[in-house]
């Protein structure tokens, strides 16, 4: 394939824009698809982001299209697949890398969102020619106009060729392809030059290893020669070249500008590094990419096997997800209160909750998960500094220089008349204020700077509440920063539940106290004896409460037709039981671990 | 000797008739629907029918609904089915459930013609507010009306109270009790107010329309009544049940053993040969089903055993002389000791369980959590 008819191209998108959908025409107008299967989002391949979805893991499918005029080539069009959340911006810019454009898709009623913001700027930085496409005009209510002028005031893009279109209904969707071969320019490279290639993704397949996606800058690449991963020093066979169309279709070379896979034998997901330079071993190129500095996880929390003699079977569970998932980590980590576990290390939240349900789903091991946490970093007086990512590593207070905490910058659009209880929702959260601008008369993008703890926390579902769903967000950590921060504990009848630390700020301990041993009270059952619940900073109780002893539990009535009903129920609370920690004569249940995190949607 | 897998001599039938549906209750039953007895008694006959020929039993228990929402003829018909297919043994205990509101003299008469020689009467309460918020249809002086007629020929009766009503006192519920010994009955079932899934009240208290009683008022009045009857001779032998002596209750004994029993009508459970089946709970789909000539069965579960041990130490422990070790082997099979020594040890060491030579049984306390317990043991 010439490099004249190649197009290397990304659709990027706030979530539900209709990115997966276009992707799909494109190919069922291509003929790469049958009507049936575009029924069916193909591009997503994991059941948690097809029911949220999102495309957690980029892939690249190429097209073959010809275009209707008499005489015309057939072009190849490499639709290189991004994550639409702000837990993989990583993935995002390491797939634009693959590109020379981009179609930026908008909800022509939504218009632009927080990670049409973010997502256009990961594309202009890449250089990138963007195509805006408004979305969805085939919906009752549009806003196409004011869409375009938020296009070009917020985005500072020309707003003047966008292209309208309904994925939906197939419309306008001829005018995307044609729009993809004049606009976004051929990728150029000499076949004939040392071979330069990008390893822009990489997955693992349980047959055939780690597949390796690859970009071809220059050269080009043969099945069976031997290459080598500049990076990673590695040299390797071409055991298997390939494109996805989207199945995966094999071929014997891959030239200039093209995208596809190679298959290599390695066996581990952890030894082939995005960014990295695929070269021939015998001749390799001199000038090799910059390549990426690996994710690094922010959030963490502990996951423990309910049942102890499950801990093996639980360190298989996530090396399974970690293979499929580099920038998830894992460490064992050891409780009082939870015994044997490991601390999980995650990039956001969705990614946290990606995995935990992956978890849930496939795994058969009975989990008991702590509220999540952020990194720290802390100075201690002795001039060492370290990260932690348990608050139970936290060190004595007196031997804290400066306690800090990773700070991000999130960029809120919201409807201009939310404005006010937005800032009110970040001041609370020790935001520091930045800038607001105004998208047209109703909309306004807001920015502050805001500790990733408090984002974590209950950002996301206040300001969707606060806006009615209306507002969306985007965050991108800048850095640490320094604060009045503490350890609070969990004291359950009068013993320190380790699991339950948190680490907050200092102002605000008392009421996230409050609330937390509140929670607590509604998540513990009742027992035999009274159980006291309180929250403490060192030796100081801040909050606390009681739940009452159990009285009485006894079912009155039992006779020939209720045994086997009443049977069924007791069973069931023993199963319930099964789930729950035993801590001293007290026994909590899975789910108070996780009030932590809860505590805050209460008030 | 007498075990699970011998033949049932007990039996059970269920007659699903009521005036109307109390707030509190998810019994198998149709209200105000008495055109259907005439269907009813067809099918039971159906299924009585499956017998294949007469069984005889030492026990007959005709629970509902309200058996004496049939009209007099009506009952007098299902007496004389069971009586056709389920023989009495000399000396046996025949069981019926009564409401106050409707019981004519005509149908004590029928009851005991047919040898009925025990009625187990729905009081609930004597208050006229409680019996409102109950959605009873008796008053006061029907009660007394109903026992008057009773002891014209039923020798051993029994009174239902129920406590933990919403907006019951402690005082009242001693009231309560004090006016049903007062009456001298044989025996007094006291039942702690569930709230069921499904039933009205259950949805009122969802909606915070109704208060559940308060646990530790709740655990008072139950006290109360272990505290009282036994005072006046009436002696705790069951959970819920209070008895002169010898007026247990034999039939519902059978239940608490792990003993067999066969049980027709919809909704009704059987145990024969280790294998209980319970009858459809929807009244019409039950009486199609007889009449289709199809099964009544709804579910059915055949238990392992390890499982009818497991079960039979949940029910034996309601009862207050608990389980005897000796006995407890040669029926199941299993000894007490393997299959939970570590749990009644944990139970005795939480005051809950009691050993006493040979046997186990409930403590005071245990009696209040007793569900706590048996969950250990299944
Ligand atoms: N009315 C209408 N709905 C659309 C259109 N395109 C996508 N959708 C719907 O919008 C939702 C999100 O689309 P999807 O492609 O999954 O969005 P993604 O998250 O950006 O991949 C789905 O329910 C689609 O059916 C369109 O052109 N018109
Ligand atoms: S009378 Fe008894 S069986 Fe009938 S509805 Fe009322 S509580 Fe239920």
């Amino acid at each position: 394939m010439k490099p004249e008819h190649i197009r290397n191209f990304s659709i990027v998108a706030h979530i539900d824009h209709g990115k997966s959908t276009l992707a799909d025409q494109l190919l069922l107008k291509t003929g790469a698809i049958t009507e049936r299967q575009f029924r069916e989002q193909i591009l997503d391949d994991l059941d948690v982001e097809r029911e949220r979805g999102i495309t957690v893991k980029a892939r690249a499918v190429a097209i073959h299209y010809t275009p209707p005029e008499p005489g015309s080539p057939t072009y190849e069009l490499n639709l290189i697949d991004t994550p639409g959340h702000v837990d993989f911006h990583y993935e995002v810019s390491r797939s634009l890398a693959a590109c020379e454009g981009a179609l930026l898709i908008i909800d022509a009623f939504q218009g632009v969102q927080a990670q049409t913001v973010a997502n256009a700027y990961a594309a202009i930085e890449s250089n990138l020619e963007i195509i805006p496409v408004v979305n969805k005009i085939d919906l009752p209510v549009t806003r196409v106009d004011e869409v375009l002028e938020e296009v070009e005031t917020i985005l500072g893009l020309d707003a003047s060729g966008a292209l309208k279109v309904s994925a939906k209904k197939g419309t306008g969707v001829e005018d995307v392809l044609d729009a993809i071969i004049q606009r976004i320019p051929a990728p150029n490279g000499d076949p004939k030059a040392p071979l330069k290639a990008l390893v822009f993704d990489s997955k693992y397949d349980p047959y055939r290893g780690v597949i390796t996606y690859l970009r071809i800058a220059e050269g080009t690449i043969r099945k069976g020669e031997k290459i080598k991963f500049l990076k990673a020093g590695t040299t390797h066979e071409a055991i298997e070249l390939g494109q996805f169309r989207p199945g995966m279709v094999e071929c014997d070379q891959l030239g200039p500008g093209q995208v596809g896979y190679i298959v290599t034998g390695i066996k581990e997901l952890g030894n082939v590094h995005v960014g990295d330079t695929v070269t021939h071993a015998a001749a390799p190129t001199s000038s090799p990419f910059a390549g990426y500095k690996d994710p690094k996880p922010m959030v963490f929390c502990g996951m423990f096997p309910i049942d102890a003699t499950d801990f093996e079977k639980l360190r298989e569970e996530l090396e399974k997800m970690s293979l499929n998932d580099a920038s998830f980590s894992f460490a064992p980590e050891t409780s009082d209160a939870l015994g044997f576990g490991f601390r999980c290390g995650f990039l956001g939240m969705l990614h946290m909750e990606i995995i935990q349900q992956r978890l849930e789903d496939e795994a058969d091991v009975g989990l008991i998960q702590t509220a999540p946490n952020v990194t720290y970093e802390i100075a201690k007086r002795d001039g060492e500094v370290f990260l932690i990512d348990n608050p139970l590593d936290v060190p004595d207070v007196g031997r804290i220089e400066e306690f800090r905490e990773p700070i991000a910058r999130v960029t809120f659009i919201l409807p201009a008349s939310n404005i006010g209880v937005i800032m009110q929702l970040c001041e609370d959260r020790r935001g520091v204020y930045k800038t607001t601008e105004y998208l047209g008369p109703e909309r306004a993008q807001l920015i502050y700077e805001l500790p990733l703890a408090e984002i974590i926390y209950d950002l996301h579902d206040k300001l969707k509440s606060a806006t009615r769903g209306y507002g969306t967000m985007d965050y991108e950590v800048i850095g640490f920063r320094a604060a009045d921060l503490v350890k609070m504990d969990i004291l359950v009848k009068g013993a320190r539940v380790d699991a339950l630390s948190t680490i907050v700020h200092r102002d605000m301990a008392e009421r996230r106290g409050r609330q937390l041993v509140k929670k607590l009270k509604q998540e513990i059952p009742k027992h035999q004896f009274e159980v006291a619940l309180q929250a403490a900073i060192g030796a100081r109780v801040i909050a606390r409460e009681t739940i009452s002893a159990y009285r009485k539990n006894v079912t009155a009535k039992c006779y020939g037709g209720d045994i086997t009903r009443k049977r069924k129920l007791l069973q069931k609370q023993k199963e319930g039981k099964k789930r729950m920690k035993q801590f001293g004569q007290v026994e909590i249940p899975q789910k108070a671990f996780l009030s932590v995190l809860e505590a805050g949607n209460e008030d | 000797m007498v075990t699970p897998l011998s033949t049932p001599r007990a039996a059970y039938v269920h007659v699903p008739f009521c005036a109307h549906r109390c707030g509190y209750c998810d019994f198998t039953l149709v209200a105000g629907k008495d055109h259907l007895a005439g269907r009813y008694l067809a099918a039971l006959e159906q299924e009585l029918r499956t017998l294949g020929q007469p069984r005889e039993v030492e026990t007959l228990f005709v629970g509902g609904g309200t058996p004496t929402q049939l009209a007099a003829d009506e009952l007098e018909r299902l007496l004389e089915l069971m009586r056709e297919w389920l023989i009495l043994t000399s000396g046996g205990e025949f069981s019926v459930e009564a409401n106050p509101a409707g019981l004519t003299e005509e149908k004590v008469e029928a009851l005991h013609r047919y040898g009925v020689n025990r009625v187990s009467l729905g009081v609930q309460s004597f208050s006229a507010p409680l019996l409102e918020v109950l959605e009873r249809d008796h008053r006061e002086a029907d009660i007394e009306r109903a026992i008057e007629r009773l002891r014209g020929g039923i020798e051993n009766i029994s009174l239902d109270l129920i406590f933990a009503v919403p907006g019951q006192t402690l005082e009242n519920w001693r009231e309560t009790l004090q006016r049903a010994i007062d009456f001298g009955p044989d025996h007094i079932s006291t039942y702690g107010l569930t709230f069921e899934k499904g039933t009205a009240f259950w949805a009122r208290r969802e909606r915070g329309e109704l208060l559940s009683a308060d646990d530790a008022l709740e655990r008072s009045m139950y006290e109360l009544a272990m505290d009282l009857l036994p005072e006046h001779g009436l002696r705790q032998y069951e959970l819920s049940n209070f008895a002169r002596a010898g007026r247990e209750c034999r039939h519902n004994e059978v239940y608490w053993a792990g003993l067999g029993y066969y049980g027709f009508g919809p909704g009704a459970a059987s145990y024969v040969e280790g294998v209980r089946r319970t009858n459809h709970r929807s009244v019409t789909t039950w009486l199609k089903r007889m009449e289709a000539g199809d099964s009544a069965v709804g579910e059915s579960e055949e238990l392992s055993i390890e499982g009818r041990a497991r079960e039979a130490i949940w029910l034996g422990l309601r009862r207050t002389r608990g389980i005897g070790r000796k006995r407890f082997r040669e029926s199941f099979g299993v000894d007490l000791e393997v299959l939970a020594g570590e749990t009644i040890r944990r139970q005795v060491d939480a005051g809950l369980i009691d050993t006493e030579g040979d046997r186990i049984r409930l403590t005071r306390e245990g009696r209040l959590m007793a569900d706590t317990v048996a969950v250990e043991f299944l």
